[in-house]
């Protein structure tokens, strides 16, 4: 072991004008590699030293535009590409309300980047190694001392010219300081198997804490007590009814509320007999058959009625409301047909509401008479 | 506890300053008086955005006086006569009102009564909103603005022969006086000259928007004269780049500060959406009022910050005096933006409003001229003057 | 007698008396290196039970969910936002006092600002609780809270102002965090120097970094820290008018008011303002820090709470004037409803607290008296909680609808909740004074006086 290396030597002071003079002494001598060690930050010491100023700003103010622009670009494309959605009626590029998000992110990235090239490429840490650490030197300029250190690898370096220009400026002490090279060289890298090893033991207790909790624990009691309720479910089997279902029907004679029975179930031409369309073929009634039409009869008898949309070929073809049969029914006829589905057409009565099925049934109308328009419709 | 002796020659000056000062003045009140004669209207609505601007260097450097007071701040006693004279032009203030109070009928919807009876709104509104009430608000808050700003230039300038502290702790109390006063007289102030133009719009946040911009007018003026004189040598040896950046740094604030409080009252309206709000804004971003909007954005928030933002533009006294008038300009825009579109639902814009503008800087400069005539530049006897002096960041 | 001694011609010292570079270290070193009193440890055994309230009480929450709170239609909103907002706005004073006060250069902040970041960044961890747990099941809820595509590719709504304060409150988080770390470095490289245990050392050498006091390292660390400043002071003010716009851009009479961000700032700055000034008064008392955190740092931030509750009461003032003049009947029928309304103990406890007694500070007496003043921020504190209990409650049992109005009561969970973060609070700043520098060594050194060469 090589204790004996000089790496600097060092002076103390009592006083900030002492090493005010002292940098400024140093400097004037043509030294390069010195610096001062003040326990708080001395007024006009960087002029002394003669440094110029930190270059920090510039990575703050390129940071803080880049994390900017890059979020504010990042929710553009989520609103206008990505997802868009219309939220509160606004535009879909609502920029204000962009704001907020991008202002706090323009922050965080500064700061965040600006500190971590701080510590990173400014001062070069962490580094608990360095030769003037644990050397009495250090402990007094910790505290309340002022310290200048010129490095033995400045190229004007003599140690006793140094130690003469230190001593002619009225210091409290002077003093080498040695290292020990072989300490210095002990690197910590990151490909030690150690360290990998305790790397993955994180991981692994991480992942697998986080899998038992996610996956086993919460379906333990008692906390799968909202999961597991003490209550009847419709397809469990239950001693309370003589058929054991617990999915009951209602009761005879009942209607739920705001519900109105269909009473022309399974009677196609009393429907068309008695029912009569009870909306006025108005603009509006139009519009609403128009846009309930296209979104449920649609898919199936095409944008026109004339049974031509794409399914046709893959099923029985469904058919066109142009026929003359349909075209002589009454409307009650076709009411019938949304509400109770026809061979294999569905009932659309949960879909449509009884409202919108006449309004359908005013399109269909429309419609029909628009592909068989007569000589006086033009007028 | 005697204060030292500071050396200062006090200098009268240049005529040119007079001659500009009398020139714009000039030309302002022709300009006004040919507005009058063609567009009687027109006149009232630009005489309101040059009273409020004029209030906003007048009140808000009476407002900077008693916070320097209070904050015992020191960097800016050096120059705190400069903001002493440009209060002084709460006089002036009262000159400006004088067309507008004869003639509230014309501008101020309010005053009909026909119109109030038959609005439930406005007639529930009518015990603020009323003429007699309305005169009697504002000339309490002229006499207030004459009291205090009397009180605080008096023992300032007292304290130049007699060096005695206890001027200053008498202006302390002053000041603290004055705080609550006038933040309830710059609000009212705005409520009844620029938000009751729009009797049916209102906005809690309208005083503070307008002290905003209030703070920041008197801040830019004195500025460009602080600096202005300082560099010809008019104000005392050993003011430089920290107070310039002082100054710098406080314009930069309040330019953001502005800017807050602008983008609060917006984006609450906007996103709220309710119908008795928004149209006030719908209103500048229509017919023209659009290109003011963003002019304004340009103007009063990303012109000063990027002017401003960097270190060592906060101490360059060019870009200082730059920013000064620049500020000024925009704070007269944004009132012009504030009031105009109550005159006129498309954007007008022409030779009518330069008159005020002009006016107004011209009474600013032979106040001013006038005040410097008499008094010292320096508040020579004021304690904290060395400090301020030898004041370094 | 006490104003006519103010000599206007000198600066105030930072400290009293003259106290040296090394003597400073002594004093504030002296908790960290000394074995905790008994007072201590009473105090730790009283904040522990409370955090212990706290903890039962989410335990609670956690296995029974969020039912057992009081909130329901229509009051939705309760104890969990208004203690959140309460938290977050205590937290403000920290960084003010961190940032606006060293942009102003106002030399008084250097004994405080150490503590008062401390207490910003537990302020912020107290406030966080809230909203993580009224999710119910957090470790659930994750993905709701943080931009994360979901199976659907549905990004968050980044519009939705609970949104910006997950990004507000989490940033300033951080910021804080590392402002006050930036800060601990010199300080740690100083107990590093003087430790005198092997666990002492490494632990010091590990958060120093390795720091130097090498002055080409302060040159870019005073950098560093007025850049840290710079951006700090807005994101204090954005994050509470984040909050302010939870409330503010709904449509519901008595939050949706433009003066909220400004008003919400400036309260929060009152209440922290009046936290830091109970829990300094009580160090400096405790730890003999007299000379460093002196009469006359307290006294400036009595001035600061009485400018602010000032604000605060020109906001009150301005709702209710704007409510009459804008002619709208629910926003009138709102505020009346607080003054004379079911709820108004609280709004008149609200008024009596944060408008009428911190006007007391307007005279010296009061503002010197260290008893007066504590008893002030008490009521401050107590003040602004109401402040938000006022305005959330209010407004939401109150709405459009008569007949959907009810009643909060808040639960005992609520409360012991509440009582839990009151606890975190306290037992977070015990354990620090007792393991770091409870004020920062290297700034006070700088301001004492003889510190700076004598041509500066």
């Amino acid at each position: 072991m090589n204790k004996n290396l000089l790496y600097s030597v060092t002076a103390l002071f009592d006083t900030p004008d002492g090493i005010i003079h002292a940098a400024e002494a140093v400097r004037n001598a043509g030294y390069k590699r010195y610096d001062v060690h003040t326990p708080y930050p001395v007024h006009g010491m960087d002029d002394a030293m003669e440094l110029k100023d930190s270059k920090l700003g510039f990575i703050t103010l390129g940071a803080g535009l880049l994390g900017g622009a890059g979020v504010f670009a990042f929710i553009s494309w989520v609103f206008l590409a990505a997802y868009p959605n219309v939220i509160g009626g606004k535009p879909y590029f609502s920029w204000p309300a962009f704001v907020p998000v991008t202002f706090e992110i323009t922050v965080l990235s500064a700061v965040l980047l600006t500190i971590g090239s701080l510590i990173v490429f400014f001062f070069k840490f962490p580094n608990n190694s360095h030769p003037l650490h644990d050397t009495p030197y250090m402990k007094n300029v910790s505290s309340d001392k002022f310290g200048i250190s010129i490095q033995a690898n400045d190229p004007k370096f003599d140690e006793a010219a140094v130690t003469a220009l230190l001593s002619s400026l009225h210091p409290l002490t002077v003093a080498p300081v040695f290292y020990d090279e072989e300490e210095l060289r002990h690197t910590w890298t990151t490909f030690d198997p150690k360290f990998l090893a305790l790397l993955v033991g994180v991981a692994l207790f991480v992942s697998g804490s986080t899998y038992l909790h996610l996956n086993k624990l919460l379906y333990l009691p008692p906390f799968d007590w909202m999961s597991n309720q003490n209550k009847f479910k419709p397809q469990t089997p239950t001693a309370q009814y003589d058929d054991t279902r617990m999915m009951r029907s209602a009761p005879d004679g009942t209607v739920a509320r705001g519900f109105i029975p269909y009473p022309f179930k399974g009677m196609p031409d009393s429907a068309g007999k008695y029912l009569v369309n009870p909306l006025q073929p108005t603009s509006e009634a139009l519009a609403l058959g128009k846009t309930k039409f296209l979104t449920y009869c649609s898919p199936c008898h095409g944008n026109f009625a004339r049974g031509d949309s794409r399914l046709r070929g893959q099923f029985p073809n469904p058919p066109t409301l142009h026929s003359d049969k349909v075209r002589n029914w009454p409307d009650g006829n076709i009411f019938h047909v949304i509400t109770e589905g026809q061979n294999i057409m569905p009932s659309y009565a949960s879909q449509v509401s009884r409202e919108e099925r006449w309004a359908i049934v005013h399109y269909v109308r429309a419609l029909q008479r628009a592909f068989n328009a007569k000589e006086s419709d033009t007028q | 506890m005697s204060t030292t002796q500071v050396p200062y020659q006090r200098k009268d000056l240049p005529a040119s300053v007079t001659a500009f000062g009398a020139g714009a003045t000039a030309a302002g009140a022709a300009i006004v008086a040919l507005t009058f004669m063609f567009d009687h209207s027109r006149g009232l609505y630009n005489n309101i955005i040059g009273l409020s601007v004029l209030a906003s260097v007048a009140v808000g450097a009476l407002f900077y006086v008693a916070l320097e007071y209070l904050a015992g701040a020191v960097w800016s006693t050096p120059f705190r006569r400069v903001m002493e004279f440009l209060s002084a032009t709460v006089f002036a203030l009262v000159v400006v009102a004088l067309p507008l109070m004869a003639n509230l009928h014309e501008v101020f919807h309010w005053t009909h009564m026909e119109a109030v009876a038959k609005d439930p709104i406005l007639a529930g509104k009518s015990p603020y909103l009323n003429i007699q009430f309305f005169t009697i608000r504002n000339i309490a808050f002229a006499v207030l603005w004459i009291f205090f700003y009397a009180m605080l230039t008096r023992f300032s300038r007292k304290q130049d022969t007699t060096r005695d502290q206890k001027y200053t702790r008498i202006n302390i109390r002053f000041s603290t006086a004055f705080m609550p006063v006038f933040a309830l007289t710059t609000t009212f102030f705005a409520i009844d000259w620029i938000m009751s133009l729009e009797p049916h719009w209102f906005s809690t946040i309208f005083g503070v928007y307008y002290f905003s911009g209030t703070f920041l007018c008197a801040l830019a003026v004195a500025t460009f004269i602080i600096v202005s004189l300082n560099e010809r040598g008019y104000l005392v040896a050993g003011l430089g780049k920290d107070h310039y950046y002082s100054l710098g740094t406080l314009l930069f604030v309040f330019t953001n500060f502005w800017a807050y409080i602008a983008f609060s009252q917006f984006m609450l309206i906007w996103y709220a959406n309710v119908p008795e709000e928004t149209y006030w804004f719908i209103a500048r971003w229509k017919n023209g009022w659009e290109y003011v909007s963003l002019a304004l954005i340009f103007m009063k928030f990303l012109v000063p910050y990027f002017v401003l933002l960097s270190q060592p533009s906060k101490m360059d006294g060019r870009k200082l005096k730059f920013i000064g008038i620049w500020i000024f300009l925009a704070h007269t825009v944004d009132m012009y933006w504030l009031i105009m579109p109550n005159f006129s639902r498309s954007l007008v814009l022409g030779w009518q409003e330069l008159g005020f503008p002009l006016l107004i800087a011209g009474l600013i400069t032979l106040t001013f001229v006038f005040k410097a005539r008499k008094e010292n530049l320096v508040p020579i006897g004021d304690p904290k003057l060395q400090r301020g002096i030898d004041f370094k960041i | 007698m006490s104003t006519s001694a103010i000599d206007y011609t000198i600066d105030h010292p930072a400290v009293a008396g003259t106290p040296s570079a090394a003597s400073i270290d002594e004093v504030i070193a002296a908790p960290i290196d000394s074995k905790p009193s008994k007072g201590w440890w009473i105090g730790l055994a009283i904040t522990g039970s409370m955090l212990g309230v706290g903890i039962l009480s989410i335990s609670w929450l956690f296995y029974k969910g969020t039912g057992v709170w009081g909130v329901n239609q229509p009051v939705g909103w309760g104890f969990d936002i208004v203690n959140f907002v309460f938290w977050v706005g205590i937290g403000h004073a920290g960084t003010l006092i961190s940032a606006i006060l060293f942009l102003l250069r106002q030399k008084w902040r250097t004994g405080i600002a150490r503590f008062a970041e401390a207490m910003t960044i537990f302020a912020v961890m107290c406030a966080l609780i809230f909203p993580l747990i009224h999710t119910g099941r957090p470790w659930l809820a994750a993905v709701y809270l943080f931009p994360y595509p979901n199976q659907h590719g549905l990004w968050v709504n980044f519009t939705s102002p609970l949104l910006w304060d997950v990004f507000a409150v989490s940033t300033y988080f951080t910021v804080s965090f590392v402002f006050w770390y930036i800060g601990l470095i010199p300080d740690f490289a100083m107990l590093r120097d003087r430790a005198t245990t092997k666990f002492k050392k490494i632990a010091y050498s590990i958060f120093s970094l390795g720091w130097r006091h090498s002055n080409r390292h302060w040159q870019h660390y005073e950098k560093a820290y007025l850049i840290l400043a710079g951006f700090s002071t807005p994101l204090v003010l954005s994050v509470h008018t984040i909050v302010s716009f939870d409330f503010a851009v709904s449509v519901i009479p008595g939050w949706h008011t433009t003066i909220f961000p400004p008003y919400f700032v400036a309260g929060a700055v009152f209440s922290g303002f009046a936290m830091v000034q109970n829990v300094l008064i009580v160090t400096r008392k405790y730890f003999n820090l007299e000379h460093i955190i002196t009469i006359n740092h307290l006294e400036n931030m009595n001035k600061v709470i009485v400018l602010t509750g000032s604000i605060v009461g020109y906001a009150y003032a301005m709702e209710f004037f704007i409510a009459w003049y804008s002619g709208n009947p629910l926003e009138q029928f709102v505020f009346l409803n607080r003054a004379l309304g079911p709820y108004a103990w609280a709004y008149w406890t609200m008024v009596t607290c944060n408008v009428v007694f911190p006007q007391l500070f307007w005279i010296k007496k009061v503002r010197t008296n260290i008893i007066g003043m504590f008893i002030i921020g008490v009521f401050v504190n107590v003040g602004m909680w109401f402040e938000r209990f006022v305005i959330v409650v209010t407004s939401l049992s109150r709405d459009f609808l008569p007949s959907s109005w009810g009643h909060y009561v808040p639960t005992a969970v609520d409360f012991g909740v509440f009582i839990g973060s009151i606890g975190l609070f306290f037992t977070l700043v015990l354990l620090f004074v007792r393991v770091l520098p409870v004020v920062s060594m290297s700034e006070i050194k700088a301001v004492l006086p003889g510190a700076q060469p004598s041509r500066h």
